[in-house]
């Protein structure tokens, strides 16, 4: 009888439980949903999509995004994958031809919406999202996809820093690197070479008795070489310098020669032939050479490990892609939407009228001010953190003094952004005097803002270091600042890096604060200084916004969030490098 | 500078003891004298009055929680790290008083290397493991000190192809042997070690059993163990501490373990308690 009564397993009501699951997945999926929907609809604004005929469409979809699939399936050579990816791009066809039809008949006709374009962005964008991830995994993806990332990437950092020199005085940097940077390398170079000559130490010294040399000079030396000379003595010779060194070491000399030698004279070449073409020189010297150096240190390294060399024809691939594409497009006379966000958009002035508007000086001020808050917010947030973490005793009047600054950095964090406008306003425009709009008050202001954020990621970064390498290292006879340095601080970097650029994020997107400070909402021509005043993209995007004609709306408003993401995704694809880099040593 | 000591120690060494050792008269290196530690208001050792003789090993020995590690830890001031410790009574370190307002930690753990209950490894090459001593003490870095710190700690033939690879990817017994290269690469007097077979197979462990044989010749050696073999087998001298922090028995390890004067250290070592 007792073993009856003991074994009856009654079932246990998971009611709320299940309930509790189904809400939040609900609430979950409805606001990734609405926020897909969103982008969706800012993208075929953005690219006037639109107007993209289906012919337009299904050209480049052969061209592109078919060959583009096929190399991933090749890299990833895995049967399920291949199924799972075939069914997606054909089922998807049918059911998205079927449902969005269905619901137009049904419900009446959808806004600047079709069915490919349904098909598009339901299906094609994340099966090849998907494929690319899993090629990504294996030899052949991963150096196709490195690559075109070091392509991207080295591009991208190109045009910030042509941006950043519209601001920062090249000569001062030409001066600054000769008499500064460059002994200060030459003689770390020296002292790795020779060890017993102790060069090395001296390093520090020299170069910052060359800064201030440089510093001088700036003031009396009246002639310069021209700004293309500069950029190609003091920013692309080292820059192919660093790659043929980094190749040096592992696969020798004329493997070295080759990586710093051969994009700088692309480089040079490309600049002088853009010039020709009355493209920017200088900027396509600075794109070819921080593009072309990692490029060509890939290509090296690849092709020595020999596995997956391949891989190495994907940007050819997809350049083919763009350019058959676009020879049939035209051969046929498909109608081809005219996208808002080209190539004249991020390049020219803000207009009344929308086909002229661009977001050029806006993009710069972003840049710019990104540039300063990310040195300031890292320097002081590192700072902070570093003594709240490693500095100050847990116990005394310190200890106490150290929590109750603890406790309000947490505060801070809280604290709404157009207050920090205020304090901007008041301290650094009104009081400092550093203008009102300008460039260094508005990064000052935004570094203050988020920099309880940057403190508190760093301190959790800092205080996730394993106590028992600190002990180790003091165990050695290292000072507190040589286990910072050493020990702790490599440890944190990534988390540190982490926390950091999710902040920028958040500084770029602001507005209110810069409305505080009295930034212009839009800016004619792109700042020349930091003390110039300038506009950042939310706020003419914002300004263009309340625009009366629908153009502004519906396109320019669009293009402009599309670029503020791009340069947000971007800067977190940086996060993410620059985190994995740090980890991997 | 050890070195040159010990030079001329080996040349006049008379094998005597089991473990083959000097039997010249002892040179005391470390002594304390009235030795407390409080972690808050907990006493942690009680009255510990110690004379370690130098190149020689020395074991403590004791129950868990006896205070063998906060002794250890009070040899090199690593209890300052603890800001709920608090130390007591003197501990002279050839003759100084390292807890003397005067003395610099920073100094005296670059003459005294640690080992830690624990391998802990920086996460940094193989190499830069060794250097890492080297360099924070401002000491030139060559190929030769850390092949010998890595020879000396029974290492270099499993890792000399991999100096480059970092020292996390080496399995347990080779991250206590690495963390022992990296201890006497910088050339201390004394090394310090807390349970540094706890973690480590029979073989390892009696690696580095031989290799503190061997270092004792340059080194003044104080292991914390809870192996009484291990103890007796490597060990000229053996602290017994039992609970409450006191420092019960103070001997040659031979009387010891043979001879002891107090009944509840025979119990304890012959496993009767602890
Ligand atoms: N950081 C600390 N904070 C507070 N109390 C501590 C701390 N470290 C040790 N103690 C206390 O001091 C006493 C002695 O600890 P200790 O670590 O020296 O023991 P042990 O002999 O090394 O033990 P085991 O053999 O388990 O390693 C214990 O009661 C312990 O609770
Ligand atoms: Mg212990």
């Amino acid at each position: 009888m007792a073993t009856e009564t003991g074994t009856k397993f009654q079932a246990v009501s998971r009611l709320r439980g299940t309930v509790f699951e189904y809400v939040s997945l609900g609430a979950s999926v409805f606001g990734i949903v609405l926020l897909a929907a969103l982008l969706v609809y800012v993208s075929i604004d953005a690219f006037d999509l639109a107007n993209a005929s289906p012919q337009w469409l299904l050209t480049y979809f052969l061209t592109l995004v078919v060959p583009l699939i096929g190399f991933c399936l090749y890299s990833a050579d895995d049967r399920q994958i291949t199924r799972r990816t075939g069914l997606a791009v054909g089922g998807g066809l049918v059911v998205s031809a079927l449902v969005f039809t269905g619901v137009e008949a049904l419900v009446g006709p959808i806004d600047r919406l079709s069915w490919p374009l349904v098909y598009l962005f339901v299906f094609v964008v994340p099966t090849t999202g998907y494929t690319i991830f899993a090629a990504n995994q294996e030899t052949v993806g991963g150096v196709g996809f490195g690559l075109l990332g070091r392509l991207l990437g080295g591009t991208a950092l190109g045009l910030a820093v042509g941006v950043l020199f519209l601001v920062f005085d090249p000569q001062l940097w030409m001066l600054a690197y000769t008499f500064g940077l460059l002994p200060a390398a030459l003689a770390v170079g020296y002292g790795q070479w020779r060890p017993d000559s102790g060069m090395s130490s001296k390093a520090l010294p020299i170069g910052i008795v060359g800064l201030v040399v440089a510093v001088g000079l700036r003031q009396v030396v009246p002639m310069y070489p021209t700004d293309f000379i500069i950029y190609i003595w003091s920013v692309s010779m080292p820059i192919a310098a660093g790659g043929a060194a980094l190749v040096a070491g592992q696969r020798g000399r004329t493997a070295a020669l080759s990586v710093g030698l051969v994009p700088l004279a692309v480089a040079v070449a490309g600049g002088f032939a853009a010039a020709g073409f009355g493209l920017p020189s200088k900027t396509v010297l600075l794109v070819l050479v921080t593009a072309g150096v990692p490029v060509a240190v890939f290509i090296s390294r690849t092709l020595t490990d020999g596995e997956g060399t391949i891989g190495l024809v994907l940007p050819i691939l997809l350049a083919a892609g763009v350019l058959v594409g676009a020879l049939i497009v035209d051969f046929a006379g498909f109608p081809a939407p005219d996208p808002w966000l080209d190539p004249s958009y991020v390049t020219s002035s803000p207009s009344r009228t929308p086909v002229d508007a661009g977001l050029y000086p806006a993009i710069v001020g972003s840049v710019i001010i990104i540039a300063l808050v990310a040195v300031l917010s890292f320097v002081l947030g590192v700072g902070t953190a570093v003594f709240l973490e490693e500095y100050t005793a847990g116990s005394g009047w310190m200890g106490a003094l150290t929590r109750l600054i603890q406790v309000n950095i947490a505060n801070l964090a809280a604290v709404p952004s157009v207050v920090y406008g205020l304090l901007g306003l008041g301290l650094f425009a009104n009081f400092l005097g550093f203008g009102f709009g300008t460039a260094v008050t508005a990064a000052f202001t935004l570094s203050l803002l988020i920099l309880p954020i940057t403190i508190i990621s760093a301190q959790e970064a800092i205080r996730a270091v394993p106590d028992s390498l600190r002990q180790g290292s003091y165990g050695m006879g290292a000072t507190r600042w040589q286990t910072t340095k050493n020990v702790v601080l490599p440890e944190a970097l990534p988390g540190i890096f982490t926390g950091t650029i999710l902040a920028l994020g958040r500084a770029i997107g602001e507005t209110a604060p810069l409305i505080m400070i009295g930034a212009a909402t839009t800016v004619f021509s792109a700042p020349d200084s930091i003390w110039s005043k300038l506009s950042a993209m939310p706020m003419q995007i914002y300004a263009w916004a309340n625009f009366p004609q629908a153009e502004f709306r519906y396109g320019v408003v669009a293009a402009g969030v599309m670029t503020l993401l791009i340069v947000l995704l971007g800067m977190n694809a940086t996060a993410i490098i620059l985190r994995n880099k740090s980890e991997g040593v | 500078m050890a070195t040159q000591q010990s030079d001329s120690l080996i040349t006049t060494e008379v094998s005597s003891s089991q473990t083959g050792r000097s039997a010249a008269p002892d040179e005391t290196v470390i002594s304390s004298t009235d030795l407390d530690v409080f972690y808050d208001a907990d006493k942690a050792l009680d009255d510990v009055s110690i004379e370690i003789p130098e190149h020689k090993v020395t074991a403590i020995i004791g129950p868990s929680g006896c205070g063998k590690s906060t002794f250890l830890r009070c040899i090199n001031r690593m209890n300052d790290q603890i800001p709920a410790c608090e130390v007591d009574g003197e501990l002279h370190f050839h003759g100084t008083n390292v807890y003397d307002p005067q003395v610099d930690p920073v100094a005296l753990r670059r003459k005294i290397g640690m080992v830690f209950q624990k391998p802990n490894p920086f996460p940094k090459s193989i190499y830069e493991n060794v250097a890492y001593g080297l360099r924070v003490q401002g000491k030139e870095v060559t190929d030769e000190l850390v092949e010998d710190a890595l020879r000396n700690a029974a290492l270099w033939d499993e890792v000399k192809d991999q100096l480059d690879e970092s020292g996390l990817d080496l399995s347990g017994g080779q991250q206590q042997r690495l963390c022992i290269a990296r201890a006497i690469a910088p050339d201390p007097e004394v090394v310090l070690m807390d349970e540094p077979t706890s973690a480590l197979d029979p073989v390892a462990a009696s690696k580095i059993e031989d290799l503190i044989d061997e270092l004792v010749e340059e080194y003044t050696v104080i292991i914390v163990t809870h192996n009484m073999q291990q103890a007796a087998r490597i060990s000229d001298k053996t602290a017994v501490f039992l609970t409450g922090g006191k420092l019960v028995e103070f001997d040659d390890t031979q009387t010891v373990f043979e001879n002891p004067a107090h009944d509840r250290v025979e119990d304890y070592i012959t496993g009767k308690f602890g």
